[in-house]
């Protein structure tokens, strides 16, 4: 997280969160970032409110593989994952009526046997989970064949890409 | 076999022969380990011999007091680990760079290989399969894309049809537009370097272990190794996921679709140390 004295001398800080984590943070000044997402899936919510925002970094879709793993590290899963982000959103004064949530990740690779489909289960456990709790991403970016890179800027609430093998940053979402 | 010794033949920066690897896969595979040999093979090289203790003392591998010399290290970590130092420390040097035919910036196949080596290892340990050929195939397995890369710069735009319109995997793309495929080319090195027929093997079939014959069992570690890497995002370049998911494999090993995942979750909590390798390996 960035410290006072960074951000009332206006420093952009980068927390970078790595697989299996988490961050919130509602320091204007903060970028969340995630890199190399492959399957995995990464969300991100933004309150344009409080300025309050999150970011997980899900690797697996469905805690019961690893009941004991997930106590310990509930953003190894986006079952336990999604939860923890939200609560620790809220903690910051985000509301959930106000969020903003995007999606972004659970690439796939070329496997008519379903056996490595873990990009598609993952997506399909973050949609069972919005669809019980009520939450619409507004953006989403999944699937294919490519590995992804987020930023989530809390100043301006605006999601970008980074798409392995190209060089442009693409803009996903103003909030 | 012309064809790739062709490829092999033409590249300018062909890096130069790991030839400690071999004689030391030799001594891991005998039942009584002379460890006096072992050294012998690793001191030769200084700057070898500083990496592998520098890595004994970093926070991944130290246990209490800071190793100072070979037979030291090895007495503490275990032959093993000092063998996974030292293939470490070698592959290192050969997969930093940037590999423009696949838009690799530097260390992106290195940190990729690095991950395919500790999942491989996992897998291999699970499977009765030697981790420490596990390791080093997973290390090496995209030996080939050294070669190929300086034939498909400046063709993206051809491998990406391949990819997106005719629906090939990068490997498939490899062998329409070239006639050889990376996986094929990195063995034929391997070959050429006298490293052992299971090597040559698991890393010639690593998109296809089921045809590796005697050798399909390391071929298969490596295959999962390699995917794992990929999936949890250690894979690079275009279309870095282009890669053919073959089941059969995961068959030959007897890995189910949750031993599966929780190797992913091993090689994940393994990370650690992967990054301490991939940082003071540089």
């Amino acid at each position: 997280m960035a410290s006072p004295s960074l951000s009332i001398l206006g420093f952009q800080q980068k927390v970078v969160v790595g697989i299996a984590d988490m961050a919130v943070s509602n320091n204007p000044n903060s970028v969340l970032a995630t890199y190399s997402l492959g399957s995995c899936v990464g969300i991100a919510i933004y309150d344009p409110v409080s300025r309050v925002g999150g970011l997980l970094h899900a690797m697996l879709p469905d805690s019961t593989i690893d009941l004991e793993k997930a106590g310990r590290k509930p953003a190894m899963f986006v079952d336990t994952g999604i939860p923890a982000l939200f609560r620790a959103a809220y903690e910051l004064r985000a509301e959930k009526h106000r969020v903003h949530i995007y999606v972004v990740g659970g690439a796939q690779i070329m496997d008519s046997s379903g056996f490595f489909n873990i990009g598609k289960r993952n997506y399909d456990a973050v949609q069972g989970i919005f669809s019980r709790h009520g939450l619409r991403a507004v953006a989403e970016e999944v699937g294919g064949m490519v590995n992804r890179t987020m930023f989530l800027n809390l100043s301006t609430g605006i999601l970008s890409l980074k798409i392995s093998g190209q060089t442009e940053e693409v803009v996903l979402c103003k909030s | 076999m012309q064809k790739l010794d062709d490829y092999i033949n033409q590249i300018e920066h062909l890096p130069p022969a790991p030839k400690l690897l071999p004689p030391l896969l030799a001594l891991l595979q005998q039942p009584d380990l002379d460890i006096s040999r072992v050294i012998q093979l690793i001191v030769h090289d200084p700057a070898l011999t500083a990496s592998v203790l520098r890595l004994s003392n970093s926070v991944a591998f130290s246990r209490g007091a800071a190793v100072e010399n070979l037979g030291e290290a090895i007495a503490r970590l275990g032959f093993e680990t000092v063998y996974r130092l030292v293939v470490t420390v070698c592959g290192s040097k050969m997969l930093q760079p940037r590999q423009a035919g696949y838009a690799l910036d530097p260390g992106e196949l290195w940190q990729h290989s690095v991950t395919a080596a500790v999942a491989a290892q996992i897998v291999a340990r699970h499977c009765h399969a030697d981790p420490s050929l596990a390791f080093t195939a997973g290390l090496l397995h995209d030996l080939g894309k050294l070669v190929l890369s300086q034939a498909l710069e400046g063709r993206y735009a051809q491998v990406a049809e391949q990819v997106e319109q005719f629906g090939r995997s990068m490997l498939e793309a490899e062998k329409a537009l070239l006639g050889v495929q990376h996986a094929e080319v990195g063995a034929r090195v391997l070959a050429r370097w006298n490293f052992p027929a299971s090597l040559v093997n698991a890393v010639c079939y690593h998109h296809q272990p089921e045809a590796a014959g005697a050798f399909q069992r390391l071929a298969a570690c490596t295959y999962a190794g390699n995917m794992i890497a990929n999936l949890i995002g250690q894979s690079y370049g275009i279309h870095a996921l282009a890669l053919q998911g073959r089941a059969e494999a995961m068959t030959i090993l007897g890995i189910s679709a949750d031993d599966f995942q929780r190797y992913m979750i091993r090689t994940q909590e393994e990370f650690q140390g992967v990054e301490a390798l991939v940082q003071t390996s540089n």
